[in-house]
């Protein structure tokens, strides 16, 4: 695929011209506090993305069946549960054993220090707390989805 | 994945290549890509039924829509599904909030479903509805559930697109539904009155009767159907009328047409729209020639007709 225009240096700034950035929210787990993931999805709607929210109690198997559908550049998991070493590593795991590698995975809530470089270490990154300023997030997931796009389109 | 190979998971409805397949033709500058793959599979496109839903926000479209999935794959008919949703007008983002109606449907049956932001398109529709319609067609979808924006009065663009237009509307609207008579009540080949459990359903279906009596399409009576979408009481019936206007659409040919000649008229459109831009890139911002045009105050319209007529366009 010719995606090359969007790859030349000093040029990322067009990669998502002409697609926004699509983004996936999920708390796959036992966890119904979603206000924080509400306020996430306008934040990235009014930073111009396109944002789907997969609602209450999705199964990791079924955020990754959205996530392949929509061809989405982020899926990016929330838990307040504690549940977040478990349940994100699953969402990894099935996303590994498909074989993809172009959808970037970004996490979040109440996360300890401790567990964040396991996290990093499974490929989900950022895993910020309350209090964090939105822009912060805004920042890091465009970074991860130009990672993401660019994967897409070097195919 | 190499187009070659998304063309070819297309034709074997593999999911991951359609899902691709869609992205790239909802990239703009991936327009040389987009061909290739629509040149590719169009060949295997015209087997599939396309079934349009449309009606205002809140009425319950969506929800419609899984209960819908469910019927139709339990009697082993392939069906997929698009969803249109608005963007800003401001920021340019969008939440796609229709899937979160139906997923438990969609994870159930292993639909394929895919939200489609309308980026500022009027109309309801999205210019890649359009070609993600023909991918789903050649992966061999026996039906193509199409989703409008929440539907004013005047977004129709989905007659063009659908074999089968569904107006959805609920109780409540029924006495102002002589107000919106032009527009989304001449493009349905079937309505439909949801949330029938409300207060006002049986007046509401009685008032799009009478309505709906004076209007004819042809051989077509038009039906109003009443559906409960939680106990989907109504939907027996509601499927039926589906199956029996998808037949009467697949026999005539005349939608296919019409949907042609509609495609036709889109791309070609984009088509001068790119020429131009180029052109008015390369040869006008760049040279010399608007500045002679502002020196001798030619009107803008002279000037772009001057313009147009002394240029040969190239493709």
């Amino acid at each position: 695929m010719s995606g090359g225009i969007y790859l030349e240096n000093g040029k990322s700034q067009l990669l998502f011209k002409d697609k926004p950035i699509k983004i996936l929210l999920a708390k796959p787990g036992i966890d119904g506090h979603d206000r924080g993931i509400l306020v996430l999805a306008k934040a990235f709607r009014d930073a111009g993305m396109e944002v789907l929210y997969a609602g209450l109690l999705p199964t990791p198997e079924s955020v990754v069946e959205t996530a392949v559908n929509e061809d989405v550049d982020v899926v990016a998991l929330s838990l307040l549960n504690g549940a977040h070493l478990t349940v994100f590593r699953k969402v990894a795991d099935i996303m590994r054993s498909k074989g993809i590698d172009d959808i970037a995975l970004v996490g979040g809530g109440t996360i300890p220090d401790e567990d964040k470089p396991k996290l990093e270490e499974i490929g989900v990154t950022g895993n910020y707390g309350p209090g964090t300023p939105l822009s912060v997030i805004i920042e890091h997931v465009t970074t991860r989805a130009a990672e993401a796009r660019k994967r897409k389109l070097s195919r | 994945m190499e187009l070659k190979s998304i063309v070819e998971g297309i034709e074997r409805s593999d999911t991951r290549s359609v899902a691709r397949a869609i992205s790239i033709v909802e990239t703009e500058s991936l327009h040389v890509e987009r061909n290739l793959i629509i040149k590719s599979i169009y060949p295997k496109t015209g087997h599939a039924g396309i079934i349009g839903i449309t009606g205002p926000p809140g009425i319950g479209k969506s929800t419609m829509i899984g209960n819908l999935c469910k019927i139709l794959s339990s009697k082993k008919i392939k069906v997929s599904v698009l969803a249109v949703d608005a963007s800003s007008p401001f920021s340019g983002g969008s939440l796609l909030g229709n899937r979160i109606r139906m997923q438990e449907n969609l994870s159930r049956y292993g639909v394929f479903m895919r939200s489609l932001a309308n980026r500022g398109l009027n109309g309801g529709l999205s210019r890649a509805v359009w070609d993600a319609v023909d991918i789903l067609d050649a992966a061999g979808n026996d039906f193509i559930i199409v989703e409008t924006v929440g539907a004013g009065q005047a977004d129709l663009d989905i007659v063009n697109l659908a074999d089968t237009v569904i107006v959805v509307l609920g109780p409540g609207l029924g006495d102002q539904i002589q107000a919106i008579k032009a527009g989304i009540m001449e493009i349905g080949h079937i309505f439909v009155v949801n949330k029938i459990d409300r207060e006002g359903s049986f007046i509401a279906i009685k008032d799009l009767e009478e309505t709906l009596a004076f209007s004819t399409q042809g051989e077509w009576k038009i039906p109003v159907y009443g559906t409960n979408s939680l106990t989907t009481e109504g939907y027996d019936d509601l499927i039926r009328g589906i199956m029996d206007h998808s037949e009467l659409a697949k026999s005539s040919m005349e939608f296919r047409k019409k949907r042609y000649r509609e495609e036709m008229r889109i791309v070609m459109q984009d088509e001068v729209s790119r020429i131009l831009n180029r052109k008015f890139k390369d040869m006008i911002l760049n040279g010399s020639e608007l500045e002679k045009l502002l020196e001798s105050k030619t009107d803008p319209y002279s000037a772009a007709r001057k313009i147009l007529k002394g240029s040969t366009v190239k493709l």
